[in-house]
Formats: structure tokens, sequence, C-alpha cells
């Protein structure tokens, strides 16, 4: 009797090389890995100081001595593209991990204690949500005043109710798992058992989650500086560049279609990582 | 001799994974006659409950299974269609599971699920299948069936949603009942009950019924042959009575002596555990699994090649040092 | 030795309100009540081993829970030693709650799974400030010795060990406070039969080389029948029989205890109390 054997899972399994297995995890990492180093490297890569105008060379299409062309100033769009890039990132990772951190901490701490304090706080997150996003940014950029620091204090404001929400119910539900009861059991103080027990456990979810918080965010700051209330001239940043270009769009289509093409890549880099991680969670096998 | 029912030779089922392959059943064979009662016993990591779900190829994701034969009512089972396999898993083979609450869809109440499977499987319509439904609730001694027909699954014990599971295993009347450790998630009084149903059913219908189970004192009570399965090979296999009186395996008899009993209360002799833990299929190489833990561990385990020899009528051991064993081992109760 | 028991627990209850209609709350009518444990005494002494033994729905994890006050009790007293653990607070009740240390079901759960071995232990020893606990190293090793488990295994993680392997880091961290008693709330349960049988004979290790207490609480009569003294056997909240494991078994007066005993499976030919297999050594 000749073997029969079966093979349970896709058919063309086979001819996929193991190392590509998850290759949103490797893809992603590669195209935000690219885009960070570039953005982190911008002094020395940009072949010119992005604010210098040279009205001589204004609008010139790319080329060997402009890779993304001039700007109706003449200056370089593949150096502004660069630094731009650069305010960005930096920006949008510390508006939305100081977000994820605040929001994290009162979720947590909520769940815990319980009773009418998470309540009270789950009532405030809830209203903060039901805001819709921008004109909440909106709001507050319209007390603090247009600019970078006005747009980041509006994004965390509207932002850290989510992970206050996220964190809040896996408290609700890690409360009781035995090694949460065993923290009381133990003796240990509150402060311990939220802060070395269960934070570090809960922080996963809202990791995942802060991809593509990431990824919104880079377009809310990204509009707010299209619409001027954000990054201020004459320093730019990507949103502004597609700003600035928007009266050329017909002539000099690349000083606001490259920069976009670049903040779409960003946003496909990192949707693409949050893919590779939640299937890296899901695989399993099972004896 | 009449025709086994189910009929597995050398089954073996790995999982692919980015290191290469993990093989947690290594070369499996087992029978079961028609109406016969089959235990599967076996710790951690022995595949019990893999094999038994290559039988009607409830597989997970990554896995694959190869065999020189799986075999109900002589036809292929790894050979089905889809429409075939289907027909295969609610006519010929039901199937319960350890956890009865996970099998159930929490919105619906489980009348209503019971009547879908026999709408689905057996064509009824809504009030045939209603009716039917009826019945096998009342036939696994669930009391007024119209008003737990009404249940939601969280508002029924443990044991209750075991006889629903049972229900809708049976209704379209399998020739085997594969039961996957049924009753751990019950305590004593209910899991007593449970096998006490699965026995009547036998009675009635005629079914086979394979066992699964950690509990040797379980399969002992409900099954006649019992098969023991470690580290993903079936190391001894005989009448349960047989097998329980004169086992054969060093690890079938360890485990024996590791179970706890209740006639040792008040008495202050230890009972030995089997030292060390269960293998990880992921680090086995060739040869006797159980060399790590075996009290008569040779060199040659090494080298042995897990295929089963007779002892006696029916009764097979994988273990080649049996006589051996046999000369030097005073077993209780033996001359 | 003074002869007070070490553990006294009185008249202990808790009911658990189900959830009440509108009509009931509107008419501030209580609802249903599931009178989860009722008046529930016995007694543990110094160094003894208490089975606790019942169905599920018996009540007896929740009444595991209320002695360290992880549920609080709606009646009764518990006695720690001559002091009312009902009625301590903050210090007071850390340090009972030292003294007596909980185990739970599920291995795979009871361990905090960001913490390795030796860090949870550590914590444990340096949280209550034991002694020698100063010496990290010496401190792990010694208690995973307790366990026998090597000290190799300080470094992993819970998901690199087995279920038998992390109950007995969850013993160690128990022990790794000091306790005088252990409650182990189905500690072997979730085990592999050849596992558990090693786990009971380290609880009876335990006992004779501490004089460790121990609350066993478990719903499979033969595995009480293997380590505990006495045994209390719960129904619906109630101790309906509470003696010598012997005597129990073999002759149990109450009802319950009776059918328990019945529905247990059967032992078979082999498994009586153990006599010593000869093995001719192997060469």
């Amino acid at each position: 009797m000749s073997d029969t054997t079966l093979r349970a899972s896709s058919p063309l399994r086979r001819f996929v090389p193991r190392r590509l297995h998850n290759w949103e995890l490797s893809a992603g990492l590669f195209v935000v890995g690219l885009l960070v180093t570039v953005a982190v490297l911008a002094p020395y890569l940009a072949p010119y100081p992005p604010n210098q105008i040279n009205i001589l060379a204004a609008l010139q299409s790319p080329s060997w001595h402009h890779w993304m062309g001039t700007d109706f100033v003449g200056r370089d769009v593949f150096s502004r593209v660069l630094y731009g890039l650069r305010i960005d990132m930096l920006v949008v990772a510390v508006i939305t991990y100081l977000g994820l951190i605040i929001g994290v901490v009162i979720g947590t701490v909520a769940g815990y204690i319980g009773g009418w304090v998470d309540a009270v706080v789950g009532r405030i997150a809830d209203t903060v949500i039901a805001f819709p996003f921008i004109v909440l940014v909106l709001a507050v950029v319209a007390i603090v005043g247009p600019g970078l620091k006005g747009v980041a204090i509006g994004i965390i404001i509207a932002g850290w109710a989510l992970y206050s929400r996220v964190a809040r119910s896996e408290m609700l539900a890690l409360r009781e798992q035995p090694f949460m009861m065993a923290t009381k059991a133990l003796g240990y103080s509150h402060l311990r058992a939220i802060f070395r027990h269960a934070l570090p456990n809960l922080v996963r979810t809202s990791l995942v989650y802060s991809t593509v918080d990431v990824v919104v965010n880079m377009l809310v700051l990204a509009g707010m500086s299209y619409l001027g209330l954000g990054q201020q001239a004459p320093g730019a940043d990507l949103g502004s560049i597609v700003a600035s270009g928007q009266g050329y769009l017909l002539s000099a289509w690349w000083i606001t279609t490259i920069p976009g093409v670049v903040l779409m890549l960003f946003g496909i880099g990192v949707s693409l990582i949050g893919d590779g991680i939640t299937r890296g969670d899901l695989v399993q096998a099972t004896p | 001799m009449t025709e086994p029912l189910l009929r597995i030779e050398d089954l073996r089922i790995g999982f692919t994974h980015r290191g290469g392959t993990t093989n947690v059943v290594r070369g499996v064979s087992l029978e079961v006659g028609p109406g016969e009662s089959v235990g599967l016993v076996g710790e951690s990591g022995s595949g019990k409950s893999l094999s038994c779900r290559s039988i009607i190829r409830l597989m997970p994701a990554r896995a694959e299974i190869r065999a020189r034969r799986v075999e109900f009512e002589g036809r292929d089972v790894l050979a089905l269609t889809d429409a075939q396999l289907r027909a295969h898993r609610s006519h010929n083979v039901g199937m319960i599971f350890q956890d009865p609450f996970g099998c159930f869809d929490p919105t619906k109440r489980v009348g209503e699920q019971v009547a879908e499977t026999l709408r689905v499987n057996a064509g009824m319509d809504r009030a045939a299948a209603h009716s039917r439904t009826l019945e096998l609730l009342d036939g696994v001694n669930i009391d007024r069936p119209e008003q737990r027909y009404r249940s939601y699954p969280h508002e029924l014990s443990g044991g209750m949603r075991q006889r629903v599971m049972i229900a809708m295993a049976i209704s379209a009347n399998p020739k085997l009942l594969i039961a996957d450790e049924p009753t751990t998630a019950l305590d004593v009084t209910t899991q007593a009950q449970i096998l006490d149903l699965i026995q009547e059913l036998r009675r009635q219908s005629g079914m086979a019924v394979l066992l699964v189970s950690h509990d040797f004192g379980v399969i002992a009570q409900a099954c006649d042959r019992v098969v023991v399965m470690y580290g993903g090979y079936v190391v001894e296999a005989g009448p349960v009575g047989e097998v329980c009186a004169r086992p054969q395996h060093p690890y079938t008899r360890a485990l024996l002596e590791s179970i706890p009993n209740l006639e040792s209360a008040g008495h202050r002799v230890r009972r030995e555990g089997i030292p060390g833990q269960p293998p990880n299929p992921a680090e086995l190489t060739t040869g006797c699994p159980f060399v790590d833990r075996c009290r008569l561990v040779q060199p040659e385990c090494a080298n042995v090649d897990m295929s089963l020899i007779a002892v006696a009528e029916q009764h097979v051991t994988a273990c080649p040092f049996v006589n051996e064993h046999r000369s030097a081992v005073t077993l209780k109760g033996s001359s | 030795m003074s002869d007070q028991p070490l553990l006294q627990v009185r008249g202990l209850s808790k009911r658990f309100a189900l959830r009440r209609s509108v009509s009931e709350w509107v008419h501030h009518q209580s609802g249903d009540e599931h009178l989860a444990v009722h008046n529930v005494s016995f007694e543990l002494a110094r160094g003894e081993i208490l089975g606790l033994a019942g169905g599920s729905g018996s009540g007896k994890t929740t009444l595991a829970r209320m002695i360290i006050r992880l549920i609080e009790p709606d009646a009764g007293e518990i006695i720690l030693e001559g002091q009312n653990v009902r009625a301590a607070g903050g210090k007071e009740l850390r340090e009972m709650r030292r003294r007596m240390q909980m185990v739970f079901q599920d291995p795979f759960s009871s361990l905090n799974p960001r913490l390795s071995v030796g860090s949870a232990i550590l914590e444990a020893g340096r949280v209550h400030h034991q002694p020698g606990s100063d010496d990290g190293d010496a401190f792990v090793a010694r208690l995973l010795g307790l366990v026998r488990l090597s000290p190799t295994l300080a470094s992993r993680h819970p998901r690199e060990l087995s279920g038998g392997q992390r109950q007995r880091v969850a013993i160690a961290r128990a022990l790794a406070v000091g306790p005088e008693i252990l409650i182990a709330d189905e500690a072997v349960s979730a085990l592999d039969v050849s596992i558990q049988t090693q786990l009971l004979n380290l609880i009876l290790d335990l006992r004779d080389e501490l004089g460790l207490a121990v609350l066993f609480v478990a719903h499979q009569l033969s595995v009480i029948a293997e380590v505990a003294d006495r045994v209390a056997v719960m129904h619906l909240g109630e101790i309906v029989e509470i003696g010598p494991v012997a005597e129990v078994f073999h002759s149990p007066k109450a009802e319950y205890t009776r059918s328990l005993l019945a529905a247990h499976p059967r032992p078979f030919a082999l498994a009586d109390a153990p006599e010593e297999v000869n093995i001719r050594e192997t060469h």
C-alpha cells in the first residue's frame, strides 16, 4: 500500500521559501526602516539646505541636480522632503507614545481600582472619544495657537482616551488571572501590582494599536500643516510642502505629489508592521 | 473475524514551521471494531487527541497527515472529497470534546443548535428537527427538554452542556463516537453519569466508542480495550483488564503505579510518580521516547523501532525487552 | 508545642447576590442570592494536611479564598494563631497573608509571563525582607532546590516550562515569603497523572521538612487520599463530614460522601496499596 500524503495546508506553500512566511513584517520593517534612516541622516544626505532660495532654479522638474525638482522659489524639494520627514517622524513618535503612556497608565489604574474612579475616568474617556478627532485637535490649536506645539498637544489630548479604554478593559480581564490574585496573596503593594505586574502585560495590545495610531497621527499632522496650522514657514514638513505646491499642481506636479507618495509609503510600511505583529501572535502549533 | 470499523495504520502527523517539521504522532496504529469501546490513554504530548482528529480530518492549520491507512468501513478517510467528508463527519463519526462551552454559539439557544445540525445533516424540516431534538435531549437524560431547548449555553451546567454535545454528536446515528476527554472538566458525580450515558447509548444503538482520556480509571471503567500512547507512539494495547493486571510496557506499569488511589487513605506509603516530565515532541529523536524516565532503560533502547510485539492474545507492547522484564520483575498477583 | 490550632475558622459564610430584576430593584427587594459558603467551621493544626473535597459548586474554592481574604467573608471568624484575620488591615493583613500562601490551579496563568522564574521568586522574598534575600542567586537557588528544580531554571520564563515545573515555581514563590500554611487550590488538578504524584510527594516532603500545614483543596478524592491526614467534605456550601481520611473514606457517615465515593471510578487490580516491585539491576 503506497503512502498517502495529505497536506492540510495550502498546496503552494512548498514553493515559498520559509524565510518569507511573515513577509508583512519584513517588508514593513524594511520600508519604515529605510524612511527612518533617511530621516535621521537628513543633515548628511540632503544635498542642499532645505530653505535655500534660488529663484533662477525655480520650478525645475526632477533632474540629476535636483532629484525631486525644485519649488517655486528654487528650494530643492528632495532636501525639504528629507528634513520634513525628519520633523514629522519625530513629532509623531513623541505625541503618539506620550499619548499611549498617559492613556495606558490612566486606564490601567482606573481598571485596577474599579468603582467610582473607574466610572468617572470611563465617562471622561468616552466623551473624548465621542468628539471627532480633528475637531478636537482644531479646538486645541485654536486655543494654543497655530504651530507644531498646538497640534502636538491637540493630538495627545484627543488620542489618550482610546488607549485608556483599551488598557482598562484588558485590566478588567487581567484582574481575574491567578497571577494578579497572587500579587494580593503575596502581599504586594498596589503600586507594585499595577506597574510591575499588570502594565507590562497590557502594553502589547496598545503597542500594536499604536502602529495604526502613528499613521493616523502622521496624516493629521500633515493635514494640519497643509491647512497652515501645523509647521509654520519657513520650516517645512511634508504637509506644508504639499500645501505649497498646490498652486502648481499641473505644471510642477512634483512639489505636491512626491511628498504625498512618501507619506503614503510610510503609512503602508507601518500598517504592514502592524499586520506582521498580529500575524506573529496568531501562529501557534498546537500539539 | 468481522471487519474493523476503523483502521489506522502507521499514522504520522507533523507540524511544519520555520525550523523544519515537528512530528507529534510518529507511527500510530489502532483498530476499532463495530460496537467496541476502545480507550486511548496518554499524557501531554502523547499525540492522542491529534490521532483522533485525523479520523475526521479536523486538523489545525499547519498539520500534515501521512499514513499507510486511515480507513473507515474500508474507505480511505484521507482521500474523501469535501462533500464526502461532511457526510462522514455527520453520519459515520460523531465527536465530543473536553470543553463543552467552546463548542456552542453563546448567542443561540442550545435547542436551536441541535436542531440546526439535524436540518443541515439530515435534511429535516423545522418541525421534524424540533421534535427530533426534543427526543434526543430526552435520550441523553436531560429533564424537561422543552424548557432546556430554550436555554442558552451559559445557563446550563457543565454536565448538561456535555449532554447536549453528546445529543448533537449522535443525532445522525453515527457508527463511531469519539469522545476526547469528555469528563475531564466535570466533577466525579457528573463524570459517572456521563460515562453511564455513553454506555447506555452504546447498548441502544450498537455504536462504537473511542474514548480518549488521561485518566486510566475512566478508561478501565468504560472501555473494553485500551491503547496506551506515549511520545507519539502506541506503547501498549490490549483488553483493559489484561493490560491493567499485567502491564507489559514500563510506561504503562509506571503510569498504573502512579495513579492516586482511594485505598491509600491512611496509609503512609509514598506512591512513586514517574520522574521527569512527558517529552517535548520537538526534542525527540530516534528510539523509544520513554528512555529518559524508564526505570529499566538499557543502551539498546535508543535503537528500538517501536513496532508492536504480541505478548498474549490481543495484547501487544512496543518494548522488546519485555521477556527480560517478565523474568526480572515480580508483579503483584502473578506467580 | 502549644495545642492551640494554627488556624481556626468559625461560622464562615458568603453569599453572592445575583442580579435583581427591575421590579425587585424598584421595590427595594434583594434578588436571588447564591449561598456559596454557609456557616463553615474547621481547624488546621501545625504540620497537618487537611483535604477539602467536594464537587463543583461546593464552595471549596470560595472558602479557600476567603481565608486569605481574596474574597471578603460576609460572616464568621478566621483566627490565625489567636489573631483575628478579618479585623486586620494594612500591614497587619499583609503579615498574616505572608503566613498563609496560596497556590492556584492553573499553572499557565498563575505566574507572571513576563518575569523570569528567578525574578518572581526573588521579588517575593525581597518584598517581605526574608532572610537571605539580599543574595539573589543563592536565595533563588535554595528555593528552587526546595521544590526539586535545578537552579539553572532561574533565568527561564514560564512559557519555557512544563505545567509541573510551573507549579513547582509557584510553590517556590509561595515558600519564598516563609509561610506556615500553604493553601493548594486544586493545585495539581491540571497536571498529568504522573506529574500529579510527583507534586503530591513534594507537598508531603515540604510538610516533613518545613513543618508546613497544608489546606489541600481538590475535587478528586483519590488525590486527597494520597496526601491528606484529615478531610472535610463540602456540599452546597457546607461541610457535611470531617475526620481522619481513612475513617471518612472507609466508613463515610454523610450520604453525600457516600455518593461521591460510589461515583469514583473503581480502582483496578494493580493499583492497590503499592508494594515494592523487585527489579533486577540492568546491565
